[in-house]
Order: structure tokens, then C-alpha cells, then sequence
């Protein structure tokens, strides 16, 4: 079995192909696909989508989930905006206090979780419903406008014309990322936590922390993720992910699940997960520009999921069959 | 099963809703009063409906995150059938239960077949439903609502028992007529307490499982279709906040969520809990925010309660004393 060959069959050469051929199909249909501004808006768009595919991956590794990322997401910028706002701090502390508070509403979840013993679903249900209650009951539903300039004028700048500042910290998230959970003992025993908390327990690995850490990481990655949003909008604005930050819930899925990130953890691929995030964003764009009728994207999202799961399954089936696997 | 009945699942709940009660229309006599009971028993019909709408798919051991959106997309069926087509009310009720049926059907069928977990599918599913009905709406609601149903969703039959009540109690009857004296529905309960079980004693797991998913499409319908008559509107915000209440209310009736034990009794309490709780906020003027969040924390308490019970049963067990 050669390299080549296993790269050829892998999900993140498929997702490759799909970027390469949605792209032609879309500029053949729509010039405007490539113009300057419409690049711009996919880079900055994905930049956001990608994060929260992050966010999502990294918990589900662990074989759980987290509901929370929206609820997470928001209640992290909104803690930015607020010390922006309120206190006039310049944007470095102001995002390092947003970023501690996903931190540390991500590491509560994580503790609940492991305390507990409950599965994530359930205790992120009710702490999605329970952050984002706190957060409009303290914000009164308001938005913070104050942003630092500095840090707003980030979000609208454009490196060579096309290209989004916040696509270079995505990119930068990535290889973060990647270099954790390839070389870093952490990172790896978060992997084997998931893969199989028994047999990592008994090797040694404190599976519960573990876990805690991963629910942190993904709180971290989810108020990387917001407080993009208000660099971009320049405004930390309480709807930005909808009613409980559900908005976020389709993307942070898809982004993984089409990346070849096992949900029954264990198993991640960090390039997949921007490949298949960026590839939703690209179809997103491409069909709004084609106006195919923008109230029915959701329904062509969730085709996708489906086709995704369901290709995924055919896929691997093949695969073993043919005892590629 | 000779449990006591201060044992069951649902006398706690049914502890703290008489608790309520008693506290709080001594503090706040219009708690009360008729008109207050009839919003009330409004509000519980048609969470009722959506709480057991989930409750059938936590007793197979799964979860369906689309009821919101399989509510949301009957709601405007119904409403368009009668606004757009003209269609009598009645033709439109049964045309919209059966799209919900259909949806139910077409998520248990992949669940069954595929093997996929059904969070994936139903949030697949949920957004699809979700797309169609923004797709057709274009997010207007449809205003054309008949006298009757309006009227069916808002007056009362019997001072102050809304109309509303007879669907939620007959759902209710029915439901535990078939989870615990139908063949069907202990079959329900054997696939969820353990699939592999179940399969081994020759029952067929994939229609067990399209079948609870066809009567939840079908319970979600019912409460969209309750909403368009109480709200006199075809919203298609219909089901946008169904998701947190939908567990909330079986899980503080006992559920346990890994399958096989649920309680209907303990379900409508809970959504009767909820329904109190919301009214205080507003009846003492507390901040309405904190709905999700109390929703939030009586769902964690409720699943803390229902680990600890297993837990002991489990201790009981290992110790012989059972």
C-alpha cells in the first residue's frame, strides 16, 4: 500500500476535488464568483465557519459532543465587547478576557461532563440554554458598539486586495491545531482518551481531564470564533448566532462530519475539517450568487450533511471490502 | 413491580408541582383564578404535545432534534393549505399531520437503515424541514386563519378548560395505553433498554424505530397545528424553540436518556412544572430571560437525579439487597 494511493482514497483528496470542481462550475455560471470582493467575502466567511468546525472537531474526539458552541461563542464576544466597552480596554486584553471566558464556560461543561458521568449531549443542552440565558439576562439583549477601532479595522482589512486578515488566524488556528494533536504528548492522549477511555485509563492517561480539556479547548476555539464576528461586524451584537446560538450548530457539524472526523472519536483530521467548512462556505456562496433562492440554503445544507454521512458510509463500506481500511 | 408509588418517577415531580401550587397562589391569589388556569392548561396542552413528541424517541434511546422543525413545517402547511388553496380546516389538519407523519417516517427509515447515529440524521433533517419551510414562506406567516380554529385554539369547552386540553389528554392516554399494555410499545421500550436483546427475541429493531419516529413526526404536527390556532397565525418561527423544552419536560418526568424508561405521567408534569415556573417569572415580574435559564438548570438537575437513582439501583443491586 503506498502512499499516493491511500492519499487518492482519503476524504480530504475528495473534499480537494469538490473545492476544485464547485469552484469551476460556479465562475463558468456567475463571473462575479471571482471577482475581488466576492473572494474577499468567501475568505472572511470561512475564516468563521472553519473556527467553529474547530471548535466542534475538538470535542468531538472524545466521542461527545457540544451543543454549546453558539451559546459559547456569543457569550465570550459579548464578555470582549463588554470590557471594550465599558472599561476602554485596547482590544489585546479585551480578547484575551473574551477568549478566558470560552475557556472557562467550556472547561464547565467539561467538569460537569466527567463529574456527572452523563453523556455530552444532555449536559450541553441544558448549559447552551442556561449560557446564552445568562448572557441576555446580564447584556439586557443589548449590543456593544465601543469596539476598539483598531481591532475593528482588522476585521475589514484586506491583505492584497483579496485576502481576510482573519483567514491568516484561521490558518494559524490550524497548524496550531495540527502540530498538538501530532506531536504533543497532550494532544495525543486527548485522541486516546477518545479513542478508548478504558484502555487509556489503564495506560495511564487521566481520561477525565483529558476530556475537561478538550471541552476547554473547545470553548477557547468557539471565542476565537465570536470574537471574530466582532471584528468583522464591529459590534459584539447578542443574535449573532440566533435564538441559543443554534445557528452555529449545522456548520460546527458539517465541517467535521465531511472531514472524516469520526463521530465516535478518536480520530481527527484538521485539514478536513477546513476543507469541508471551506467547501460549505464556497456552496453557500456560490448558490446565494446564483440566486437559486436564498430561504432554501438550509435545505440544500442539510442534503449535504445527509449525502456526506451517507457517501462516508459507502465509502468506508467499499473500502474495507476491498480491505483498504 | 411492587415499587411504591412515593418510588415512581413521577411523584417527586408531582411533589413540587402541588408544592408550587400551594406556594404560589398563596403568595399571588390570581394564580388561581379561571382566566389564569385556562392560559395555563394552554400552555401545557401544546407543550404536552412536544414534550411527548421527544419522549417517544428518548424511550428507543435516541434523540430527534427535528421536532421543532417538523412542527414548524406543519404549522405552515396548515396554515397555506387554508390560506392559499382554500382547503376546509379539517382536510388541512389531517393533510398536515400526514406531511409530519411522512417526515417522522423518512427520519426513522434512515436512522434504521443507514445504522447513522440519529443526532446526525436529525440535524440533517432539521434543517431540511427547516429550509422547506422558509423556502416556501419566504418567512412570512400566512394571516388567513378560519374563526374556528382560531377559536378551537384559544376558547374553552368548559369553563376554564380550553379545547386545546382534549388533544393533550387523549395523546397522553394513548401513548401510555401503548408504551405499557401494547405489544408495540413494549417493544418500543425493549429496543431502547437494549437493541441487541430485543433483536436476539425477535423483534424487528428498524420498524420499531421508524414506527416512534412516524408517532413523533406525528405528535410534532399536532402541537404545530395547536400553535397556528392559539397564536391565530401560520408563523414560521413555529418550533424555533422546541428543542430545550422538548427534554427538559421527560427528563424531569424520569426519563432516563440512554433508552427504555420513560414516563408519561412524569412527562406531563414536567411540562406542567415549566408551565408554572414561566407564569411566575411573569406573574411577579421577574426578568423573562431567565427562563432558558432555569429551563437549563432544571434540566441538569434532573438528569443529576435520575444518575443518582440508577446509581443506587445499581449499588442495590450489586449488594444483594434486591
Amino acid at each position: 500500500m503506498g502512499g499516493p494511493l491511500r492519499f487518492l482514497l482519503s476524504n480530504e483528496f475528495g473534499l480537494i476535488v469538490l473545492v476544485l470542481l464547485f469552484g469551476i462550475l460556479f465562475s463558468t455560471l456567475s463571473p462575479a464568483f471571482l471577482s475581488k470582493f466576492s473572494l474577499y467575502a468567501l475568505g472572511r466567511t470561512s475564516a468563521v465557519n472553519i473556527m467553529i468546525g474547530f471548535s466542534m472537531m475538538v470535542v468531538i474526539i472524545t466521542g461527545g459532543l457540544n451543543l454549546s458552541v453558539g451559546a459559547i461563542g456569543v457569550g465570550a464576544a459579548m464578555f470582549g465587547g463588554w470590557l471594550m466597552q465599558a472599561f476602554g480596554m485596547p482590544w489585546v486584553p479585551g480578547v484575551i478576557g473574551g477568549l478566558a471566558m470560552g475557556a472557562a464556560l467550556g472547561a464547565l461543561n467539561g467538569v460537569i461532563i466527567v463529574r456527572s458521568g452523563l453523556h455530552s449531549f444532555i449536559i450541553t443542552l441544558a448549559t447552551m440554554s442556561i449560557f446564552f440565558g445568562v448572557m441576555i439576562y446580564l447584556t439586557r439583549a443589548e449590543s456593544y458598539r465601543e469596539i476598539s477601532p483598531a481591532f475593528t479595522s482588522y476585521g475589514r482589512m484586506k491583505i492584497l486586495g483579496v485576502i481576510s486578515p482573519l483567514l491568516l488566524v484561521t490558518f494559524a488556528v490550524a497548524i496550531m491545531l495540527s502540530v498538538l494533536f501530532r506531536f504533543t504528548a497532550l494532544g495525543r492522549e486527548m485522541l486516546v482518551a477518545g479513542a478508548n477511555a478504558r484502555a487509556a485509563e489503564i495506560s495511564g492517561i487521566r481520561v477525565n481531564r483529558m476530556i475537561t480539556y478538550c471541552h476547554m479547548l473547545s470553548g477557547i476555539l468557539a471565542g476565537v470564533a465570536g470574537l471574530m464576528l466582532v471584528s468583522r461586524t464591529g459590534a459584539a451584537i447578542p443574535s449573532m448566532a440566533g435564538q441559543l446560538g443554534q445557528d452555529w450548530l449545522l456548520p460546527a457539524f458539517l465541517g467535521p462530519v465531511l472531514g472524516g472526523t469520526l463521530l465516535t472519536g478518536g480520530r481527527l483530521s484538521v485539514l478536513g475539517t477546513l476543507l469541508g467548512s471551506f467547501l460549505v462556505t464556497m456552496l453557500t456562496t456560490g448558490l446565494l450568487l446564483m440566486q437559486v433562492g436564498a430561504f432554501w440554503i438550509q435545505t440544500y445544507l442539510g442534503l449535504l450533511l445527509l449525502a456526506a454521512v451517507l457517501i462516508d458510509l459507502a465509502r468506508r463500506s467499499y473500502l474495507e471490502r476491498r480491505k483498504l481500511l | 413491580m411492587n415499587q411504591k408509588f412515593w418510588q415512581s418517577e413521577w411523584f417527586g415531580p408531582l411533589l413540587i408541582t402541588v408544592t408550587a401550587i400551594v406556594i404560589v397562589s398563596s403568595l399571588n391569589p390570581s394564580f388561581l383564578s379561571p382566566f389564569n388556569i385556562q392560559i395555563l392548561l394552554l400552555a401545557i396542552s401544546v407543550n404536552a404535545m412536544i414534550a411527548f413528541s421527544q419522549m417517544i424517541i428518548i424511550a428507543i434511546g435516541q434523540m430527534n432534534l427535528s421536532v421543532g422543525a417538523i412542527g414548524g413545517m406543519a404549522a405552515i402547511s396548515f396554515g397555506g393549505m387554508m390560506e392559499v388553496w382554500g382547503i376546509p380546516w379539517p382536510i388541512a389538519a389531517v393533510l398536515s399531520l400526514s406531511i409530519g407523519l411522512l417526515a417522522g417516517i423518512a427520519n426513522g427509515a434512515l436512522c434504521a437503515y443507514t445504522g447513522i447515529s440519529a443526532f446526525v440524521i436529525t440535524l440533517a433533517s432539521l434543517s431540511i424541514f427547516k429550509g422547506i419551510n422558509l423556502g416556501i414562506t419566504e418567512a412570512q406567516p400566512f394571516y388567513d386563519i378560519p374563526d374556528t380554529v382560531k377559536s378551537l385554539g384559544n376558547d374553552t369547552f368548559l369553563h376554564p378548560l380550553p379545547w386545546l386540553v382534549l388533544p393533550a389528554v387523549a395523546a397522553a392516554v394513548l401513548l401510555w395505553y401503548l408504551l405499557f399494555r401494547l405489544p408495540l410499545g413494549r417493544a418500543i421500550l425493549a429496543v431502547g433498554g437494549n437493541e441487541h436483546a430485543a433483536a436476539l427475541s425477535g423483534i424487528s429493531v428498524p420498524r420499531i424505530v421508524i414506527v416512534a419516529h412516524a408517532i413523533s413526526g406525528l405528535l410534532a404536527a399536532l402541537a404545530g397545528i395547536m400553535l397556528v390556532g392559539r397564536l391565530q397565525i401560520g408563523q414560521p418561527t413555529i418550533g424555533d424553540d422546541w428543542l430545550i423544552l422538548s427534554f427538559a419536560a421527560p427528563v424531569i418526568g424520569g426519563a432516563i436518556l440512554t433508552g427504555g424508561h420513560v414516563s408519561v405521567a412524569g412527562t406531563f408534569l414536567g411540562v406542567a412544572i415549566v408551565a408554572i415556573i414561566t407564569q411566575v417569572l411573569v406573574l411577579f415580574s421577574i426578568d423573562p430571560f431567565l427562563v432558558q435559564v432555569v429551563l437549563g438548570g432544571l434540566i441538569l438537575w434532573a438528569v443529576g437525579i435520575n444518575r443518582y437513582r440508577e446509581v443506587r439501583a445499581h449499588r442495590k443491586i450489586a449488594a444483594g439487597a434486591i
